[in-house]
């Protein structure tokens, strides 16, 4: 017999349903994509004792246990208690209830790549400012995809989420202790944006506005002349999606944001999706918010209240290229838009 | 060591000694420099002046080594204006360099070339030379990759004070007379000051006493694994106590461009161009080549012009700096395995 | 302090003589002395420095034959008669003229190279009882690329000089045609019953085949001298670039004799 489940109540507490009925797969958040190897025993354990004994490394590096049966939940839920104390509330300062599992799906876990833990490329430890961003937008019921690349490099597809965040920095030049190697000059030129030249005094020169902010020059430089300066800095890649409709790769919204001003425009999400909805969350995506409400309404909202640090610039307009799987998606007749106004 | 009375000195007692010493020197010693390091969040170790005991990092090995204090990487030499070369000015204070026995050791490395190759006394290098006095840091620990002890750069008597570092307080001996008026109110104290005697890591130092063993080895295929491994940048002779290479340019101010500066900048074989004449004739076109050349350099072409060893004081940071992971020790013991296997090769060639 | 031996000082262009079109022979004011086979360092503030060897002295005056190849070369010729160049030198050992006297000397000498010996052939030419004689082997590439043309024509003509000119690739008249290695069994060799010296000196190319022809031809290594070149930087031992192990060609060369040439690996 097949037990009644309310599958949009469980859904929204992590569970999703299976093509096998009664069956759920729990999906344990990773803010961060970094934690103790000690809790593997705790998914190990769901897997085997309630799961059909198979694990799944989540797509958005969210730890999976298939084939969870409806009636387990509450024992799931009781036994996954510690880990979301432990990541949630200690790990990231959330504020949220416990007891009964997670309470919201909406904001996806955080993804990121490894970053500066390990990392030679990355400007950034992803894992910190994931566990902020975590605190700035769990729990809540508006839909958003997040990752945190370390560096431009991107590997955590920054340009494939709603809000991509990559790990910047803006080399600081010694001219005094360059050997006039060319080795970043070089570098610059086949890793990054071809910013860098040596000069007629043998010393470096920089078209500083096409930086891409990766560092490379930093890396490859023998002498330390380039030096990571000690603040880090932000780009955020908007509007990026995958999906059967009009997937589309994000573009740039903002530079050379710091820690505080990121966290400042974050905090206004919540309040620009409850505007776009009308304060009623439904199953949709950070990006199609951004298209009911235009950018520019968007860029309002994100910038209320937030005092930009002086190096910050942010799009003044954005043009996606999507993908459309029917050609002309976009025109419909008027009575379906869902212009925001 | 005779003639030496060693002082402990509480921390304001060693702000006050650092203000008096700024009298009359410049103090340099090893600075944290936060981010400063090659990769993200890592910090680097650089010579800076310093004003107060705190502002020394003695935890960890500086990145780059003290020569950078005598022979910074980028030095004016000359000023010219159109009809004429004019010395840039010495330093304005005597110098005061803290360092370790590996890195004291090393100027006498440089002394060599600096002031006896040739004959002839380099004016930029002496001028700074002459006024140089060196504190000793004792290495109350050692780092990853010393081996002073195995070139036997472990010990010096080349300073006038050696510091024994605490967090809030210091041992200090003092062996130079001219110091001694500093600590007339000091505390006097029965420590004393240790070198290195032994590292964790032993490195048989390869030594060749011939041309034609030298020759013999440049052919040898060990130089060969460092076309791929190697990717020439340099870091290791930058970072390196005792290289001393450099090359010199002109540079004009844009504002005026009949007036500019003659200049030296640090160098370093390792880099494409340093053997590069006119008509892009280079002699070592191979990585392996350049690698092969620094390393004989280390360990046969400055033994056998100057006769006093290895030019080399185990400081370990060509090591601790090689993005590519390439260790200077082993490449040593591969050398060493290469002599081995030619030495027979000769006597039976000879017999 | 005492004067700065890496400062430079100005010295005046007293006369331009092209050569050829990329090789102008300046003559520069200079009360320093010099040696046969030594090379200055020549500054133009702004562009930089470059070792040139001295192709000719006498009172007050340096003479200088330089290629246009680059920088500094290129500065150079873009000056004028009463324009000052910075000077700074002699270095390097030179030729060691005491080997040379009263013996068959043997210079080949490719291109440039042959700036190198000029001031030594005219020392032998104006004092011709200094070596027994002199056998000339000079080659050029083409005649557009000759230098000296009215020396060679002068040394030709002197009583105990036997000159050999050749161009690599082209006829002409009172020159042969190939490479000075051609011509090596023209020296009479045997009849100098060991009593001679050789002097190399051309591109590095030049100067190892032309050295394992002189050695094919029974002349034992150390009656050979060679010119090296290396790029330089500070010319006094301190920079680096012209070291090869032991040796500072800047400081121990740039001549050197063969037993000692034939084993610097760079
Ligand atoms: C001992 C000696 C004697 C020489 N004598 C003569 C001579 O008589 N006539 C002549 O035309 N040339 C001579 N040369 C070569 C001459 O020095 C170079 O052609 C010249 O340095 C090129 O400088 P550039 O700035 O014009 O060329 P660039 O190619 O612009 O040179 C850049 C720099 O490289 C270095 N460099 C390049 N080539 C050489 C080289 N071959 N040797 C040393 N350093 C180099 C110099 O430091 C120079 O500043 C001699 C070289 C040496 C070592
Ligand atoms: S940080 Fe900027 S200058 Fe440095 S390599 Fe990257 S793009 Fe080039
Ligand atoms: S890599 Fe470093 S030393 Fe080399 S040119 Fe660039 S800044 Fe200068
Ligand atoms: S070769 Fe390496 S260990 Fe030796 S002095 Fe140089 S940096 Fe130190
Ligand atoms: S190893 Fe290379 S850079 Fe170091 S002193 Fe020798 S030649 Fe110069
Ligand atoms: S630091 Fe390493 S990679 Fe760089 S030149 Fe030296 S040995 Fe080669
Ligand atoms: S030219 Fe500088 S060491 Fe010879």
């Amino acid at each position: 017999m097949v037990e009644d489940c309310n599958i949009k109540q469980m859904q929204n507490n992590c569970y999703r349903q299976s093509k096998v009925p009664d069956e759920f797969m729990l999906q344990l958040r990773v803010p961060g994509a970094l934690i103790d190897a000690k809790w593997l025993d705790v998914i190990q354990h769901i897997c085997q004792t309630w799961g059909n004994g198979s694990f799944h490394l989540g797509t958005r590096q969210t730890l999976n246990a298939p084939g969870i049966k409806a009636q387990n939940i509450p024992s799931v839920n009781d036994y996954i208690e510690p880990y979301l104390k432990a990541v949630e509330c200690d790990l990231c300062n959330v504020q949220m209830e416990t007891r009964n599992g997670y309470p919201y799906i909406a904001p996806r876990n955080i993804m990121a790549c490894i970053g500066s833990v390990h990392c030679i490329n990355a400007n950034i430890n992803t894992q910190n400012i994931s566990h902020k961003l975590e605190k700035e937008i769990y729990p809540n019921p508006y839909h958003i995809k997040i990752s945190v690349s370390g560096c431009p490099n991107d590997c955590a597809k920054a340009h494939f989420q709603d809000l991509g965040i990559v790990g910047c920095t803006r080399p600081i030049y010694d001219m005094d202790r360059c050997i006039g190697c060319g080795a970043c000059v070089r570098k610059c030129e086949k890793a990054a944006t071809r910013v860098l030249s040596l000069n007629d005094k043998h010393k470096v020169s920089k078209d500083a506005c096409c930086c891409v902010g990766c560092g490379e020059c930093v890396t490859a430089c023998p002498t330390g002349a380039w030096k990571r300066p000690n603040r880090i800095f932000y780009r955020i890649i908007l509007g990026g999606r995958t999906g059967k409709q009009c997937p589309r790769m994000g573009k740039l919204f903002a530079n050379w944001l710091t820690e505080d001003s990121l966290l400042g425009m974050m905090r206004n999400w919540p309040k620009f999706s409850d505007w776009v909805l009308g304060g009623k969350p439904v199953y949709i995506h950070g990006g199609h918010l951004i298209d009911r409400a235009g950018y520019q309404r968007f860029k309002e909202f994100m910038l209320d209240g937030v005092t930009l640090n002086p190096e910050a610039i942010i799009a003044e307009s954005v043009n996606w290229a999507e993908t459309e799987y029917r050609s002309n998606i976009h025109v419909k007749p008027l009575s379906k838009h869902q212009t925001v106004k | 060591m005779e003639n030496t009375s060693t002082y402990h000195l509480q921390a304001d007692e060693l702000d006050a000694l650092f203000a008096h010493l700024e009298e009359q020197y410049l103090v340099y010693a090893p600075v944290r420099i936060p981010s400063g390091g090659r990769y993200a969040q890592t910090d680097s170790v650089l010579y800076r002046p310093v004003h107060r005991y705190e502002d020394i990092e003695y935890r960890e090995r500086s990145t780059y080594p003290m020569k950078e204090v005598l022979t910074p990487i980028t030095q004016t030499l000359f000023y010219f204006t159109e009809d004429q070369y004019q010395e840039s000015k010495p330093p304005a204070k005597d110098l005061l360099i803290f360092g370790r026995a590996c890195d004291i050791n090393a100027i006498r490395i440089q002394d060599q070339i600096y002031l006896l190759n040739g004959g002839v006394e380099d004016p930029f290098y002496k001028r700074v030379r002459d006024r140089a006095k060196f504190v000793l840091m004792e290495c109350a620990q050692q780092f990853e990759g010393c081996f002073c002890c195995s070139v036997g750069a472990n010990v010096t008597d080349m300073h006038a004070m050696a510091f024994s570092f605490g967090e809030r307080d210091a041992q200090i001996e003092v062996s130079d007379e001219a110091f001694r008026d500093y600590f007339s109110q000091a505390k006097p104290s029965d420590y004393s000051i240790r070198f290195p005697e032994e590292n964790e890591l032993k490195v048989n130092y390869p030594v060749i006493d011939r041309m034609d063993m030298a020759n013999r080895l440049k052919d040898h295929p060990m130089w060969r694994e460092f076309d791929d491994r190697c990717i020439a940048c340099g870091s290791c002779t930058v970072a390196c106590s005792t290289c001393t290479c450099f090359e010199s340019t002109d540079i004009v101010y844009t504002q005026n461009a009949h007036i500019g500066e003659r200049r030296r900048t640090c160098s370093s074989c390792m880099v494409g161009g340093f053997d590069q004449m006119a008509g892009g004739q280079c002699f070592r076109n191979k990585t392996s080549e350049k690698y092969r050349y620094k390393i004989l350099h280390k360990v046969y072409g400055h033994d056998a012009r100057f006769h006093t060893g290895p030019m080399c004081v185990g400081c370990g940071r060509c090591s601790a700096r090689c993005p590519e992971l390439i260790s200077y020790p082993a490449t040593l013991n591969k050398l060493s395995r290469a002599i081995e296997e030619i030495q027979p090769e000769e006597v039976a060639h000879h017999a | 302090m005492l004067e700065n031996p890496i400062k430079p000082h100005a010295c005046e262009i007293l006369d331009i003589l092209p050569q050829t079109e990329t090789e102008w022979t300046f003559r520069v004011a200079n009360d320093r002395p010099v040696r046969h086979g030594q090379f200055m360092q020549l500054s133009l503030p702004r562009i930089g420095e470059a070792p040139i060897s001295a192709s000719g002295f006498g009172s007050g005056y340096v003479d200088f034959t330089i290629r246009k190849v680059g920088k500094v070369t290129d500065g150079l010729f873009s000056l004028q008669k009463g324009d000052s160049i910075f000077l700074r030198g002699c270095y390097g050992n030179g030729w060691p003229l005491e080997r040379f006297r009263n013996k068959h000397v043997v210079i080949i000498a490719g291109g440039t190279g042959v700036s190198a010996v000029k001031s030594l052939v005219d020392m032998m030419y104006n004092d011709q009882s200094y070596a027994k004689d002199l056998h000339l082997i000079f080659g050029f590439k083409n005649t557009c690329s000759v230098l000296f043309s009215d020396d060679l024509l002068r040394w030709k003509n002197a009583a105990s000089f036997h000159a050999t000119y050749t161009l690599d690739a082209e006829e002409a008249e009172g020159w042969q045609k190939g490479l000075v290695t051609d011509f090596l069994g023209s020296i009479p060799f045997a009849s100098f019953g060991g009593d001679y010296e050789c002097i190399v000196v051309g591109p590095p190319i030049m100067m190892k085949f032309t050295g394992l022809g002189l050695l094919t031809s029974g002349v034992p290594e150390d009656h050979i001298w060679m010119s090296f070149e290396r790029k330089m930087s500070c010319a006094i031992g301190k920079c680096g670039h012209c070291r090869i192990d032991e040796t500072y060609v800047c400081l121990d060369g740039p001549v050197f004799n063969y037993t000692i040439g034939r084993s610097l690996v760079d």
